[in-house]
């Protein structure tokens, strides 16, 4: 694709976003709730309290004073007054702001807060999304974009079969799910051919040959220090919860990696005729200590920042490091750890399945 | 032996086998990532200025992971750079799209957990909501910036006598592969770590408006939002950041 042309589908992706950023802005006609707008141009914030806690926290209670004119359900064009509580800090609590849209819910006639809408940010961030995709890669992003749709599908059937047999069998219904969701991102990037063959193999042996190492640990260790109280909205058993959770987790970085150093070895068995098997086995290894650190750092950022606003809360209250780690970070830094040897691994698994290039090349001699 | 240390000791010893030294090094900055992240809680729980922790722990994050994980030195100065721009601009972005979609703290689903614990404790989660998206991002953007350079740098070694223009186009081509697999990586990554939180979401019957509108499903989609355009900018920007590197060098000759 030339340039302008990219550039000129993105602007056009982009604008699109915000012609129906605007719609799902304005529309009330998809809610399941009632919206209102908050009418007030300032509003009024009064200190209700100064608050001090047993671990000497300064915050402050402040109350809002807001003008709700209701725009959809029953009570549509009425106008209500209604206070909002909330401390400055936000941790649960939700400071309002002048004009902004809301979603409330009425209890006996009154209505009450429920949060400020939000489905609009989501729709103008996935466009904007798109709109870069669009600008960089150009006709890839169809591609990209395809597998995503694709990957979220089967998430969703995932989700639904997990609920349906209620967080049993879950070795079955994630091994499944991975060896699809491994098979559909790869078919759809590289084809259906040797290479992407190579790559799945790998792949999955990476992921179940490091999970599996991961189930004997935890039992040969009696899965000691492992707080299943501490699994996170947990709505059925948490540990085989926990047990999907680390599958997925692995997933994805394994195949990343399987990628790599396939694609690259596949690359160098092409161009270099008489390859060995030790050369390729030495540049496999080198490949893979270069990728190993930075993505096992990925998994480890992505499972352990998202628990950092409940660490500090936690530190916050006078807890004691070891008892926040515990129920804040301990479940999170398992989970990279099983990832972690997954990745490594998959750095031998990768280069061992690469051995099949070289057997081509054999064969295509003898041809000759 | 708890399971995790047992973990620790096995991660260990297959990375030296498998790495050798550079193997021990990438240990040693996955161990200081995570010790990172605890001081970071630490520190913001002490009352330290979290804008201030933000300043001095973003540009640390990113060394480690990349000096500590390269070896090859021409490539981790090259990754360094572009990761540290690309986290400038996607900030501005996160700082945007937290303001705008107002998710900060904890959603309605954490009522069981936060039962007990002091909720007015007088420190930002609006800022606090900032800092974890850069952070989520910050290992996407350094893994992606890292695969480019080693990518590029090693297309440079084996043809010395690339012209700009091959080794832009050449680019594009090893940019899209690395696109396609670190999206993959962040994809499944937060599959993984919000499951629980679907599964909520499916149990309880939530409709569609209601789940586009719930705080913990737009925190984690806009924490996506990020990662992907994290990822994406680094492409473009290693190529830009090698090319005028590359060139700069041949004029010094």
């Amino acid at each position: 694709m030339k340039k302008n042309a990219k550039i000129w589908l993105s602007l056009a992706v982009l604008f699109v976003g915000i012609f129906f950023t605007l719609i799902t802005y304005f529309s009330t006609a998809f809610a399941s709730k009632p919206i209102a707008v908050i009418t007030d141009r300032q509003i009024t914030d009064t200190l209700v309290d100064k608050t001090k806690d047993n671990y000497e926290n300064k915050d402050e209670v402040r109350q809002q004073n807001l003008h709700l004119k209701i725009l959809s359900g029953k009570y549509k064009g009425k106008t209500f007054l209604v206070t909002n509580t909330y401390s400055p800090s936000q941790a649960v609590s939700q400071k309002y702001r002048p004009h902004q849209r809301v979603i409330v819910s009425f209890i006996k006639g009154k209505p009450k807060l429920v949060e400020p809408k939000r489905d609009w940010v989501v729709v103008l961030s996935m466009f904007l999304t798109i709109s870069v995709i669009v600008l960089i890669t150009g006709k890839q992003a169809s591609l990209l974009l395809i597998s995503m749709i694709l990957n979220s599908i089967i998430f969703y059937f995932v989700i639904k079969s997990d609920v349906k047999e209620n967080g049993t069998r879950i070795f079955l219904i994630y091994s499944i799910a991975a060896i699809l969701f491994t098979f559909i991102s790869l078919v759809i990037v590289q084809g259906f051919n040797q290479k992407m063959l190579v790559t799945l193999t790998a792949t999955l042996l990476g992921v179940f040959v490091s999970f599996g190492i991961f189930y004997l640990v935890m039992r040969v260790t009696h899965e000691r220090g492992i707080d299943y109280e501490a699994v996170d909205y947990a709505t059925q058993d948490p540990r085989a919860l926990f047990l999907s959770q680390t599958i997925l987790g692995v997933l994805g970085a394994v195949m990343d990696e399987a990628t790599d150093i396939v694609s690259s070895l596949y690359a160098l068995a092409k161009h270099k005729s008489e390859l060995t098997f030790k050369e390729l086995f030495i540049s496999g290894r080198t490949l893979g200590q270069e990728i190993m650190g930075p993505l096992i750092n990925v998994l480890v950022l992505i499972f352990m920042a998202e628990a950092l606003p409940m660490t500090i809360l936690y530190l916050r209250d006078n807890n004691t490091l070891v008892y926040t780690f515990k129920y804040t970070l301990s479940l999170g830094v398992i989970q990279s750890l099983s990832s972690a040897i997954g990745i490594v691994l998959t750095v031998i698994f990768a280069t061992l399945s690469s051995a099949v290039f070289l057997k081509n090349k054999k064969a295509e001699v003898v041809e000759k | 032996m708890t399971t995790l240390t047992a973990l620790l000791l096995i991660l260990l010893i297959l990375m030296i086998i498998v790495g050798g030294k550079t193997g021990f090094k990438s240990y040693l900055s996955v161990v200081i990532n995570a010790c990172l992240l605890i001081l970071v809680a630490l520190l913001i729980s002490w009352g330290v200025n979290i804008v201030l922790v933000g300043v001095i722990f973003i540009p640390l994050k990113l060394l480690t992971i990349i000096y500590l994980g390269t070896h090859d030195y021409t490539v981790a100065k090259n990754a360094f750079l572009t990761a540290l721009c690309v986290s400038l601009i996607v900030m501005l972005i996160i700082i945007l799209f937290e303001n705008l979609a107002q998710t900060q703290g904890f959603g309605d689903q954490a009522g069981e957990e936060l039962i007990g614990l002091s909720l007015n404790v007088g420190i930002s989660f609006s800022q606090i909501a900032i800092l974890v998206a850069i952070f989520s991002m910050l290992g996407a953007i350094a893994e992606a910036s890292v695969a480019m350079s080693a990518g590029l740098l090693e297309l440079k070694r084996h043809d010395p006598n690339i012209t700009q223009e091959q080794l832009i186009r050449s680019g594009n081509e090893v940019g899209a592969d690395v696109l396609g697999t670190a999206m993959n990586t962040i994809l499944f990554g937060l599959f993984g770590s919000f499951l629980p939180i679907f599964i909520w979401y499916v149990r309880l019957n939530y409709s569609l408006f209601e789940i586009l509108n719930d705080k913990l499903f737009v925190d984690e989609f806009l924490i996506i939002v990020y990662s992907f355009i994290g990822v994406l900018l680094t492409v473009p920007l290693t190529i830009i950041f090698l090319a005028h590197t590359l060139t700069n060098k041949e004029n010094k000759k």
